[in-house]
């Protein structure tokens, strides 16, 4: 049904622009425990959250970061292979990434209490149409 | 030459397939205007990228068909380091010029950008048409803030017999203040907006399509 596939979409958008809205913490948050390079990122992202982000996103991303000061960067050689670019958080970039955190937790656990009833499926009393 | 920028350029030197000396070649060019460390920096990490992505895959083929998908077309991917760099840019930046430079690239991602741009236009015409009022008054003595029946204006008066003038010789001074405020209130407010404001997303390109629905 046509409305059903809307709401489909809908849904779609809902929780693409919610992951959108977390990226930019959740890049930070990726590197708080040291220095990553790009494709490292993306995997942390993927394990960690579940966060499925295009290259053609993560890198202008991570240059405006490093642009605003949050990020550093410097060229590694490997022991293998190519050198790498690896990234890691000045301490601007640290405090940033424990606000975003501290509100995001905030956040979080009210919504919990609001959505608590729908996820366990209670009937609030209303009739559904 | 930086150790950091010799190393990139080791990546460079290895060369790839011709899709990828053909992708980066075209987003060399697209890059243009960064400045040129900065732009071989960022060829360097796509390489690098591409080069990681790609190593040990079975079908190589296919796996650098996939992260060139990823990474989009290369004239977007110039576009969103482009806007990313003067967003960054104009959040640090008093310059009406570049703020309503970037408030114009910034429209064409998204409502806010276009929000942001409607402000500095507004904003930035006013200011400018008491500064233009300002230096018309010696040459003009009837210009100034004319109060008439049903409207407030600033210029010549319309019907002379029906309108007052208001500020008299206190009308430069006075313009001049209101003008600063204006540009400097417009200024801030363009600042902040830029910085608030969250990333663009890929979707928001023309011609861009997200890998999938999970994707970012």
């Amino acid at each position: 049904m046509a409305i059903n596939t809307d709401n489909g979409e809908r849904g779609e958008h809902w929780e693409a622009q919610l992951r959108k809205g977390c990226l930019e913490m959740a890049i930070l948050a990726s590197l708080w425990h040291g220095r990553l390079y790009g494709l490292e990122i993306l995997r942390s992202l993927a394990e960690n959250s579940r966060l499925e982000v295009a290259e053609g996103t993560l890198y202008p991303i991570l240059s405006r970061l490093k642009g605003e000061g949050l990020l550093q960067s410097e060229w590694v050689e490997a022991e293998a292979g190519h050198p790498r670019k690896y990234y890691w958080l000045t301490a601007p970039g640290r405090r940033r990434a424990r606000e975003m955190a501290g509100t995001w937790n905030e956040f979080a656990a009210k919504l919990a209490v609001l959505v608590e009833p729908v996820v366990a499926g209670r009937n609030g009393g209303g009739k559904e149409r | 030459m930086t150790r950091s920028a010799q190393m990139a350029t080791q990546v460079l030197a290895q060369s790839g397939d011709s899709r990828i000396d053909s992708y980066l070649g075209r987003l060399e060019k697209l890059l243009a205007p960064m400045a040129p460390d900065e732009k071989e920096d960022t060829l360097c990490e796509i390489r690098a990228h591409i080069l990681d992505s790609t190593a040990g895959a079975a079908d190589r083929d296919a796996a650098v068909d996939r992260v060139l998908r990823l990474l989009g077309p290369p004239e977007e991917l110039a576009a969103r380091y482009g806007t990313e760099r003067m967003l960054t840019r104009a959040a640090r930046s008093f310059s009406p010029w570049l703020l309503l430079r970037t408030c114009w690239r910034w429209a064409m991602l998204g409502v806010k950008g276009m929000l942001a741009l409607i402000l500095a236009m507004f904003g930035y015409s006013i200011a400018l048409a008491l500064t233009i009022a300002i230096f018309l008054k010696p040459f003009m003595p009837t210009v100034g803030l004319w109060l008439g029946p049903y409207t407030l204006q600033v210029g010549t008066p319309n019907h002379p017999e029906l309108e007052r003038e208001l500020l008299g010789h206190w009308f430069v001074p006075v313009m001049a203040v209101a003008a600063c405020a204006i540009a400097v209130g417009t200024t801030h407010a363009l600042r902040w907006m830029i910085r608030s404001r969250a990333p663009a997303p890929l979707s928001a390109l023309p011609g861009t399509t997200l890998p999938g629905s999970a994707q970012i």
